[in-house]
């Protein structure tokens, strides 16, 4: 279907004009396809990731504990999508469906893991309510200074979600099981980390504590 | 192709194509009375094995079943499925585009346009008199007002003068106005031609000689009786071949009818003795369509190491200095990536032991359902997340530029996400979310990309695809179409052209969609959504190549906002990454409604 050119206001012209020349458009593709330096590797990014949701949980009152953990990737990148070789890991921890709906889970917890979050430095990127007509879901989001995203989101579900951010991906052989925190049983039936270990979770070498974590992570990066 | 004008369509009675419909189902269900006495009076009453016992007897038996089977099978085909569903189709479509005209046609002479060319492109324009209006610095107030100028009331005075000053915006503004109910108009009747089409083909395509009845009773019956058994079971093979060859005319709804008409052991035979005739087709049920699929899936793999095999053999008796040599290996090189590249789909959506794996999200987990692949051009995959035909939500993604077979995995991972969110903000429904590689997308931004011929490419197949979804799943189910980046166009050229089975559409990212008004996507306004963040590139892309930014006030619809990434990360992709929460929740309300 051919369509007529439509005006527009003189800056959109001139910017189309120039997006067109040739070495602009280099350097717009050369944008989209390099996202910065990651600070982890996708193997070395669980136990900082792990050892965040942990450090939250443990400032949660009267913690009913989780249901179940998922490990999860975004395409930031990997398998031939946007740019080559980038993943974003993405664990999310999941309330029941009753725990969910309390006042404790849906509002308490938010209240303190701001204050939690604030408190370490982290800065709150997203403080927000959204009010529905059978509920009213809140949205928390912290970025710690490596990176790393806390997402706390109350809405069907009462999730925690940790992420990392784009990280170069790693071979799946490299990945070390990280024991979920909050009270979800290792190598359970929500422990939902099994196509990362498709042969079941190695017990023949130490797991990765989360509770236990370094000061730094500079060694074992 | 229709030769429907706009006024055909403003003027076509629309409750009488309906009635018409009506009336032949109608006429189905007084048909089937008869076949029902033939079965329980004649052939199981007054000619009954209790009455009369012989040879004869029970060659007339079969006889007289055999024609009532044929008579419904007929009646099935061609007066249920094609004629009346065809009828019943086409005038829900000519309605709903008759609906939107009705509303458009007084706004064109409202402004004071004018509707020029031919049927199968119409030119919405300024009439003479708008024209001349704005020459005269008489222009109507309704233009005055989208330009914020007061309308002038003397000669040379204050506001003439900047009328006449503004006179270049007054112009751009009416031109653009009408640009957009040109849009809308063009749309419509897209649409409608398509309609139209599309039920001349089903009509067509009705055979032109009656079907075979069973033979005559005599001598000859036992010699022939087994031939025409044959032939009948030879019929739903044929039928089969047509509809995924496309050849049939059938809408994925008709094909959904003679499924469903189908023995379960006719079903069965084809899946397995057939999947290419099942595994693509719109309209056929998702489980029997990804039983298919995998089956095509285990052949073509097979038939690659064959051929990755027999490459390699002749590859040692060539020159490896040879022009032969490197052609040789280059092909072998595509067959090696082709090979890959479905071991690594098959691997994400299949266990080890062969079954259908679970996606990773929130209990209950889902499996994955395949629709559909290829390995031809960039590739293909359709994946669905869930039963669609189940769900209660349905979000089907569509992927931009440099979207591939390769890739599919990773796309995989974004339709999971936008699963899990889903899931995660509606416990209390089912949801399913397809990942809908059905086309050959651009491999480059520059100068792929900025071409609409891959959107057009992708325009029925999305249409068929939609309507699929739509004959399979349950009446009410929430059905949303997202696309990222350039599959916002293909689904604006879908909307446009053809017509998409959608509740809500929702732009990512999008360099322009085709149409520069929400009000030409066939979709309520208010179920069109848009977002771009305040960094990605996108912004730079031009209206001249795909339409308006679909966020615009101009565009209508909704826009909604996402957070960016970093200021130098990759902002075109990063609406699902951990920086665009905002962006997320808003997605999972829409594609499970509530939004």
């Amino acid at each position: 279907m051919s369509r007529r050119p439509r005006p527009g206001p003189p800056w959109r012209r001139a910017l189309a004009a120039l997006a067109a020349l040739p070495p602009v458009r280099s350097i717009v593709e050369n944008l989209m396809d390099n996202p910065p330096e990651p600070q982890y590797t996708q193997a070395e990014a669980y136990a900082p990731m792990e050892a965040a949701a942990a450090d939250a949980v443990a400032v949660l009152p009267d913690f009913p504990g989780f249901k179940e953990r998922i490990w999860g990737e975004l395409p930031a990148t990997r398998n031939g999508i946007d740019v080559q070789g980038f993943t974003i890991v993405e664990i999310t921890y999941v309330f029941s469906l009753p725990d969910s709906g309390t006042p404790l889970v849906r509002e308490t917890y938010l209240d303190v893991l701001r204050e939690h979050w604030t408190a370490l430095g982290y800065t709150i990127t997203r403080d927000a309510v959204k009010e529905k007509p059978d509920r009213i879901d809140r949205s928390l989001v912290a970025i710690r200074p490596d990176g790393i995203a806390l997402w706390y989101w109350a809405s069907g579900y009462t999730v925690l979600r940790v992420q990392s951010g784009p990280v170069t991906a790693s071979e799946p052989g490299t990945i070390e099981y990280v024991p979920p925190t909050g009270g979800v049983r290792a190598g359970g039936r929500y422990d939902k980390v099994g196509k990362y270990f498709p042969e079941g979770i190695p017990v023949d070498r130490d797991a990765v504590d989360p509770f236990d974590s370094p000061d730094s992570y500079e060694d074992s990066l | 192709m229709s030769e429907m004008t706009w006024e055909h369509l403003r003027d076509l009675d629309c409750t009488a194509v309906r009635t018409l419909g009506e009336s032949w189902k109608t006429y189905v269900d007084q048909q089937l009375a008869h076949t029902e006495r033939l079965r329980t009076d004649v052939i199981e009453g007054h000619l009954s094995a209790e009455h009369y016992e012989s040879d004869t007897a029970t060659q007339v038996r079969e006889q007289i079943g055999m024609t009532a089977d044929r008579y419904e099978d007929d009646l099935s085909d061609y007066a249920g499925t094609r004629i009346a569903t065809t009828l019943l189709e086409a005038a829900d479509a000519f309605e709903k585009e008759q609906n939107e005209l009705k509303e458009l046609i007084p706004l064109i002479e409202q402004h004071d346009f004018a509707i020029e060319g031919p049927h199968s492109e119409y030119d919405v324009n300024l009439s003479g008199g708008l024209h001349r209006a704005i020459l005269s610095l008489d222009p109507p107030q309704w233009l005055c007002d989208k330009c914020g100028v007061k309308k002038p009331d003397g000669f040379w005075d204050i506001d003439t003068l900047k009328v006449l000053f503004d006179s270049v915006d007054l112009y751009g503004t009416a031109i653009g106005l009408a640009g957009q109910y040109q849009d809308w108009l063009r749309a419509v009747m897209s649409r409608a031609h398509d309609a139209d089409d599309e039920a001349a083909a089903a009509l067509a395509e009705m055979r032109e000689n009656p079907t075979e009845l069973p033979p005559h009773l005599g001598a000859t019956y036992d010699d022939l009786v087994d031939d025409y058994k044959e032939g009948v079971t030879e019929e739903v093979a044929d039928e089969a071949e047509a509809i995924a060859e496309g050849t049939s005319g059938m809408s994925p709804e008709q094909v959904n009818q003679w499924w469903q008409h189908l023995s379960e052991s006719e079903r069965q035979a084809l899946i397995a003795e057939h999947p290419e005739w099942v595994g693509p087709v719109d309209g056929i049920p998702t489980a029997s369509r990804d039983t298919a699929n995998r089956t095509l899936l285990d052949n073509d793999i097979d038939g690659l190491d064959s051929r990755i095999a027999a490459k390699e053999q002749a590859l040692q008796g060539m020159d490896p200095e040879s022009d032969e040599y490197e052609q040789a290996k280059q092909e072998l090189d595509d067959l090696k990536g082709d090979r890959s590249d479905l071991a690594n789909l098959q691997d994400r959506i299949t266990n080890d032991d062969g079954t259908p794996a679970l996606a990773e999200g929130p209990e209950p987990q889902q499996p994955y359902y395949l629709l559909g692949f290829g390995t031809q051009d960039s590739g293909r995959a359709i994946v669905s997340i869930g039963n669609p035909d189940t769900a209660d939500n349905v979000n089907t993604f569509v992927p931009g530029t440099t979207a591939n077979l390769g890739g599919a995995p990773g796309i995989l991972n974004r339709t999971e996400t936008m699963q899990s969110d889903a899931q995660l903000a509606s416990p209390g429904s089912s949801n399913a979310t397809v990942m809908w590689l059905g086309y050959d997308a651009p491999d480059t931004i520059v100068p792929e990309a900025a071409q609409e011929r891959w959107a057009d490419g992708a325009s029925e197949d999305l249409e068929n695809f939609t309507q699929g979804l739509s004959a399979t799943g349950q009446e009410h189910t929430n059905h949303t179409l997202t696309g990222h980046s350039y599959g916002t166009t293909v689904i604006g050229h879908a909307a446009t052209k053809d017509g998409v089975d959608a509740d809500n559409i929702v732009f990512v990212a999008s360099p322009g969609v085709g149409t520069d008004t929400a009000s030409a996507l066939g979709v309520d306004e208010d179920n069109v959504w848009a977002t771009r963040n305040s960094l990605d590139p996108i912004h730079l892309s031009p209206d001249f190549l795909h339409g308006a930014d679909p966020t615009g006030d101009d565009f209508g619809g909704n826009a909604y906002h996402s957070d960016t990434g970093a200021w130098n990360a990759n902002n075109h992709s990063t609406y699902w990454d951990d920086t665009n929460m905002a962006g997320r929740e808003t997605l999972a309300d829409i594609a499970t409604g509530q939004r």
